[in-house]
């Protein structure tokens, strides 16, 4: 929903967007999340690193990057949060219940890769 | 993983940790935890200290504080340390006005309570 | 220092009152907040507001928005589009500059709201989160184990409803517009919000409805 009208603004109007304001990933893409390991304040919970998922939404509203915000930064550098499903077979290979039991999360856009090889 | 994981697992980073069953307690705020939550929205208004590192602030109280300490005993510890490093406060005028605080109930601290 | 701050008894702390040594973090936060408002950073009827605001909320308010979701479909296909503007609809304000999302339960889905990171709760439409929401039984196990935590609170989610977990972890928070139950039609929209529990926005229970012998 958030995404597509995104996506739509852009190309009806042709107006040229400032740097980062167009989101890098779309609506049902493939997402690989980073698997480095930041000390001091993160907001990327270790057990979801280097998991796989898929956009489901973009989060029209830009915002600063949670983790630069814990340090008092308070405006600029605001990218885009994406709200990633992950099946819940794919985070826990133990997991008890259904194949289709799913994990939703919000991502800030520095967390989030494409796959290397698809 | 030694004693890194103490620095590359935040102690409140807890999903899929293990843990026990859900004891499904909950409590009517007392009057000072309610105004220090007052306190953290009208800071993260002002941006003197955003909801951001006021989290950061609590994880950086360390695994004993956090286990230890109640809910509201470390947003106001976390406060007091984030105002200290922003050169808001020093340690000593909170220490100075903490004492004039108790100062006013000096006339019941020998009957006291339980 | 212990003894002071454990304060489980439940009469009223009047801030002004004399009666009782405050305990040790119940000073600190009285001496903080003096310091700031001497140092002219906000004022102290700030604080006094706020206390009002957040005594505001509670979840009659989110119980409000699910009984106009379920009587009225054009308000619920505006709440699903945008959950913050829906509730602000509603004379609901988002103070703490969040975004919401409601998430809808259907016979295919049942959702579930948590926050491993913290306690990240829709406070502006729920107020304040309960103890277990903020601990670590739940936050931990939500994610992992989410059907066992369910049944722990009596709810058995057949295994071909999809579980879908939403951790809170950023600007968004998340309020689950649980199933209108069977056997409600006859009830109108105030009637229906008495039904609804915060537990049930959370989406560790559903909403239940037994028709009282007439």
């Amino acid at each position: 929903m958030e995404g597509s009208l995104l996506a739509k603004i852009e190309k009806i109007s042709g107006v040229v967007p400032a740097e980062g304001e167009v989101p890098v990933f779309n609506e049902g893409d493939t997402v690989v999340i980073a698997t480095r390991s930041p000390i001091g304040h993160y907001r990327m919970p270790t057990y979801l690193r280097g998991k796989i998922g898929k956009i489901e939404a973009i989060m029209r509203q830009m915002a600063v990057d949670n983790e630069e915000e814990g340090y008092g930064r308070n405006a600029g550098s605001k990218g885009h949060y994406y709200r990633v499903a992950i099946p819940m077979t794919e985070i826990w290979p133990d997991y008890i219940g259904s194949a289709n039991d799913g994990l939703r999360i919000e991502i800030f856009e520095n967390w989030l890769e494409k796959p290397s090889d698809v | 993983m030694g004693t890194e994981n103490l620095v590359r697992k935040l102690p409140n980073d807890i999903g899929g940790d293990e843990a026990g069953k859900i004891e499904r307690v909950e409590h009517v705020l007392l009057p000072w935890e309610k105004r220090c939550h007052a306190l953290a929205d009208v800071l993260d208004f002002h941006k003197i200290i955003n909801t951001e590192e006021k989290r950061r602030g609590v994880e950086s109280l360390g695994a004993e504080m956090i286990g230890k300490l109640s809910y509201y005993e470390r947003w106001i510890v976390a406060f007091a340390n984030i105002l200290f490093q922003k050169g808001i406060l020093t340690p000593g005028e909170l220490a100075v006005k903490m004492s004039e605080v108790e100062g006013r109930f000096s006339d019941v601290s020998s009957t006291h309570h339980s | 220092m212990s003894d002071h701050h454990d304060h489980d008894h439940d009469h009223d702390h009047a801030p002004i009152t004399v009666d009782e040594l405050p305990g040790y973090f119940d000073l600190m936060e009285t001496a903080v907040r003096e310091l700031l408002v001497e140092r002219k950073l906000f004022k102290a009827e700030e604080i006094r507001r706020q206390i009002e605001v957040l005594d505001s909320r509670t979840p009659a308010l989110g119980a409000k928005v699910v009984a106009r979701a379920w009587t009225d479909p054009a308000f619920k296909s505006r709440l699903l589009e945008n959950g913050r503007s829906g509730c602000e609809e509603l004379g609901i304000t988002f103070y703490d500059d969040t975004q919401l999302i409601v998430l809808e339960n259907t016979g295919a889905v049942h959702n579930l709201i948590v926050c491993t990171l913290c306690s990240c709760y829709p406070r502006p439409v729920l107020g304040l989160p309960p103890d277990w929401y903020k601990l670590k039984p739940y936050r931990a196990r939500a994610v992992h184990e989410p059907r066992a935590v369910l049944e722990e609170f009596g709810t058995f989610i057949p295994g071909d409803v999809e579980i879908r977990v939403s951790d809170s972890t950023a600007i968004i928070r998340y309020l689950v517009l649980p199933m209108r139950p069977e056997g409600t039609e006859h009830l109108n929209e105030t009637q229906l919000a008495d039904l609804v529990t915060r537990d049930a926005m959370i989406g560790v229970i559903q909403v239940a409805y037994k028709r009282e012998a007439a």
